[in-house]
């Protein structure tokens, strides 16, 4: 007799098609599953081509016919075995526990044709479950390519379960995958029964009873699948719940069951060899294949991609065509928002009256979440190659390609992947850290991730290095500009080295999980796929510019600008001073000119205008261009002296001298009076919240070079490090009456200390640099942090680990260069 | 027929599947992929850095460090 699955409930019998259903997407990873569910769902979402890039599951709707369709796209599986943190999301939300899905009432299985029997050893799994299933056959036209044929009638019959070929880009075959489904769903279904040797079938039955049992204290009722895992797998995580209810008992008597059900061979082995029975019975009805001659077009590529040398060339060739297209390609398009959030800030500053109010949108909210904005096409760069290498299938190549030297950290190659996305965003890597099945292995890649300089970080490199290093090339092509940026990447990474050995040392010493890893056949990116990546990944960054960041520079804004105090009479008489000063001047001139002219009408006097707009001109003209060496300076003298000779015969000397003075005088006044202002701000701002924490704490900033500005700067970029380019632009520029403020790089270069000498030098610009790129500034990367590992103690840990690191090493860096004359 | 171990495959050469050894978690999870006795692979090339291998079984490509590979034992097809 063959022992067989009975049926955990009765099915009900044929009824009239539903007016909702829910549908489970399940597949392997790199199987189009997430090109599918775009497909028949048009949901904005990412499509990668790496294992567990959907770490969480997706929600779109469908409708067809009268049925309205809720699909959820599950994270790409090779098995329901939970493994990994990530792969027991699968089984969970097939079997509807999961609160944040719907429970489905019929599953999409996605299989790729070029490798069925690996896809098709998860879909046994699921047809246990006795929910309608669809099999959706991708990648035929790869298969072909091999020389393999699926008969895909043959396949239906022999696994029972209808099998649509379909794909998905151009949408061929998802009329019939949705009628096929929606007829599914009103019929009747037996789950999968395989020929499960009958001692191993009645351990199932016997374990399953027993859980039946536990059910109160469990808290769910145990499927008859669910014992099967469990007898396969005495080390997850069902298995101690399991044990954590039932007692020694329970462990006892799983052991006896252990045995009974599979004598000495191990439970994976019995199950393994049922499935992959089954489907090679499968395989020979419905299944031709060709041999044919020569290698495939991916076996071609690979032995170039993954070659000795050109692979490894390859690979740091593209890594630096990543960093030159980050800082140079993205710049154009950088000076225009700049440009556009400048003018922004401009309009609005003259449509409003001085103030709280004009200094909370003009500086926090328009130069806060505007200075965040300028780095976008950055982000948008590195996403961009990102995810063209995702779809190309180069990530796991990568991962292939770096597993020795990652294993060497006590990392796998699979690491490198969400080390690499930790370059763009350490917040969506340490989500990706799932996929890493090895407890310890991952910890340290989420201990780790935030030493790589994110895109966060390069408003940072990207100012200093725009204002402080000096445009020059080294040995003639390199430019020195992009070294520095370069070894600001570096200083992360090689801190990252020693810091990751000491933690898989000393605190998560246990052996690694086995590294395995698809190495999925080469495919063409898909454009649209890509462009909703974009899309999606600078709204991610946006909202995040737009809530914490906006959040942050309000605050800091605020901070500074409170506890206001009435300065205004403080200063009202250095002010009256100047003006009364330019009063008096403008009357000498007025005399000079002419002694009868009363002393405040020069302005009406005929032709006065037009001279003294002359004389701006002029100023204008050539007073800007002083800085360009002898010649040019003698040059742009004798050109200017000429030039005053016609003006001057044109307007008749007096009246040209008087707007000449006129003019003096004006400037003097203005100086003065911009004097003052900063004067006043100075004040406000020594004497604000945030002056007051950089005072209190300036003592400890000294050895890195830095002031009391500087480290309320780094004080209030703690919440997210990329606020300080606003903080920087808030503390440099207040006190400006013009909102139009010169480019952040210019007030940096002009900022003087207290007594007068200049506030930033090489060093102190690479001793920021190398403070932002060790310090843990960011509140979401510490949050995902405690979300992931579960515990406050590791972005504990991390954040008081990386500050001393950053504080020691930009000290360090600072009295190296510093003493080097720089 | 030379009984041997998937690490100590030369690269192209086809291999059968006759046992696989090593932890219960490396056992799982080579099994649910398709690597286990009687199944056929091919030792496709090694990493430029002499690690991890990479195999074809079952009309795919999987890859593995030489530390598991040591764990399967195999027969070298002529």
């Amino acid at each position: 007799m063959t022992a067989q699955w009975l049926p955990d409930t009765e099915q009900e019998s044929p009824s009239a098609r539903p007016a909702t259903a829910v549908i489970a997407l399940l597949g392997n990873p790199n199987t189009g599953k997430s090109s599918l569910f775009t497909a028949l769902t048009g949901t904005r979402q990412k499509i990668a081509n790496y294992p567990g890039v959907t770490v969480e599951a997706k929600l779109g709707s469908m409708r067809f016919e009268n049925t309205e369709f809720t699909l959820v796209d599950l994270p790409g599986t090779y098995s329901l075995e939970a493994h990994s943190p990530d792969e027991r999301v699968a089984i969970e939300a097939l079997l509807g526990r999961l609160q944040e899905t719907p429970r489905p009432d019929g599953v999409i299985f996605v299989a790729d044709a070029s490798s069925l029997d690996r896809n098709l050893y998860l879909a046994t799994q699921v047809l246990e479950f006795g929910l309608p299933t669809v099999i959706a056959l991708t990648m035929v036209d790869v298969a072909r390519a091999r020389g393999i044929e699926i008969d895909c009638d043959k396949l239906s019959r022999a696994i029972g379960a209808p099998v649509i070929p379909i794909y998905a880009p151009k949408g061929e075959g998802l009329s019939r995958l949705k009628a096929t489904l929606s007829a599914q769903l009103t019929r009747s279904h037996r789950p999968l029964q395989l020929d499960y040797p009958e001692d191993f079938l009645r351990g199932v039955q016997a374990l399953h009873t027993k859980l039946v049992g536990l059910e109160g204290k469990l808290g769910f009722t145990p499927t008859k699948p669910e014992a099967l895992r469990l007898l396969v797998n005495a080390e997850g995580p069902f298995y101690r719940e399991a044990e954590a209810v039932g007692g020694e008992a329970f462990g006892r008597e799983f052991e006896s069951l252990s045995v009974q059900a599979c004598g000495d061979k191990p439970a994976s082995l019995i199950e393994a060899q049922v499935r992959y029975g089954a489907i090679s019975r499968w395989m020979r009805e419905s299944r031709t294949q060709e041999k044919l001659e020569g290698r495939t077009l991916t076996d071609r590529v690979d032995s170039i991609l993954t070659h000795r040398v050109w692979g490894m060339l390859v690979f740091i060739l593209v890594m630096g065509v990543l960093f030159q297209s980050i800082y140079a390609g993205a710049r154009p398009l950088m000076n225009l928002v700049e440009f556009a959030v400048d003018s922004l800030g401009s309009w609005v500053g003259s449509h409003l009256a001085e103030g709280p109010l004009r200094g909370l949108i003009v500086q926090g909210v328009i130069g806060g979440a505007g200075g965040v904005l300028g780095f976008l096409p950055q982000i948008l760069m590195l996403f961009l190659f990102i995810a063209v290498l995702e779809d190309l299938g180069y990530m796991s190549r990568a991962a292939f390609l770096m597993d020795r030297l990652m294993s060497r950290f006590g990392l796998t190659g699979r690491s490198f992947i969400p080390l690499l996305n930790s370059f763009a965003c350490a917040v969506p890597a340490i989500m990706g850290t799932r996929v890493i099945e090895d407890r310890n292995t991952r910890l340290t890649t989420i201990f780790l991730a935030p030493f790589m300089s994110c895109s966060a970080r390069l408003p940072v490199y990207t100012v200093m290095i725009g204002a402080f290093v000096p445009r020059q090339s080294v040995l003639g092509v390199l430019s020195l500009q992009g070294l520095v940026l370069f070894a600001m990447y570096g200083v992360g990474v090689i801190f990252a080295i020693p810091t990751g050995l000491i933690l898989r040392r000393i605190i998560l010493k246990s052996k690694s999980a086995p590294f395995l890893l698809e190495l999925p056949s080469y495919k063409l990116p898909r454009p649209r796929a890509i462009l909703l990546t974009l899309v999606e990944r600078g709204g991610a960054f946006v909202k995040r510019a737009g809530t914490i960041i906006l959040a942050v520079s309000v605050l800091v804004w605020a901070a500074s600008y409170f506890p206001r105090q009435d300065l205004a009479a403080k200063y009202a008489a250095p002010r009256t001073a100047a003006h009364g000063e330019f009063v008096a001047q403008r009357s000498s001139i007025a005399r000079a000119y002419r002694p009868a002219l009363p002393a405040d009408s020069l302005l009406q006097e005929r032709d006065f205008a037009a001279a003294l707009a002359a004389v701006e001109e002029l100023g204008a003209r050539f007073d800007g261009e002083r800085e360009e060496g002898d010649q040019a300076l003698d040059r742009t003298t004798r050109a200017k002296a000429q030039a005053d000779a016609v003006l001057r015969h044109e307007f008749g000397d007096a009246l040209f001298t008087a707007a000449g003075a006129y003019r003096a005088a004006e400037r003097t006044r203005d100086e003065k009076l911009s004097d003052v202002d900063s004067q006043e701000a100075g004040e406000h701002l020594r004497s604000s919240f945030m002056g007051r924490a950089g005072r209190f704490v300036e003592p400890m900033v000294l050895p890195l070079g830095w002031d009391w500005r500087i480290a309320m700067a780094a004080i209030a970029s703690f919440p997210a490090r990329e606020v300080i380019i606003a903080t920087l632009g808030t503390i440099f520029n207040l006190g400006e009456t013009d909102a139009k403020s010169a480019p952040l790089r210019e007030v940096l270069r002009r900022a003087e200390r207290e007594d007068g000498t200049k506030l930033f030098s090489l060093a102190t610009g690479l001793s920021i640099m190398v403070f932002f790129a060790l310090c843990c500034q960011c509140a979401a990367t510490l949050a995902v942090m405690r979300r992931e590992t579960n515990s406050w103690r590791w972005p504990a840990a991390a954040f008081l680990y990386m500050t001393t690191l950053a504080y020691v090493v930009a000290t360090a860096t600072y009295q190296v260069a510093h003493a080097l004359g720089a | 027929m030379t009984p041997s171990w998937l690490s100590l495959l030369p690269v192209g050469a086809r291999a059968r599947v006759l046992e696989v050894r090593g932890d219960s978690i490396l056992q799982r999870r080579l099994f649910e992929l398709g690597l286990l006795p009687g199944v056929e692979v091919r030792l496709v090339r090694v990493a430029p850095l002499g690690d991890p291998l990479q195999i074809e079984l079952l009309g795919y490509d999987l890859s593995l460090r030489k530390c598991d590979a040591a764990s399967v034992q195999i027969e070298v097809l002529e």
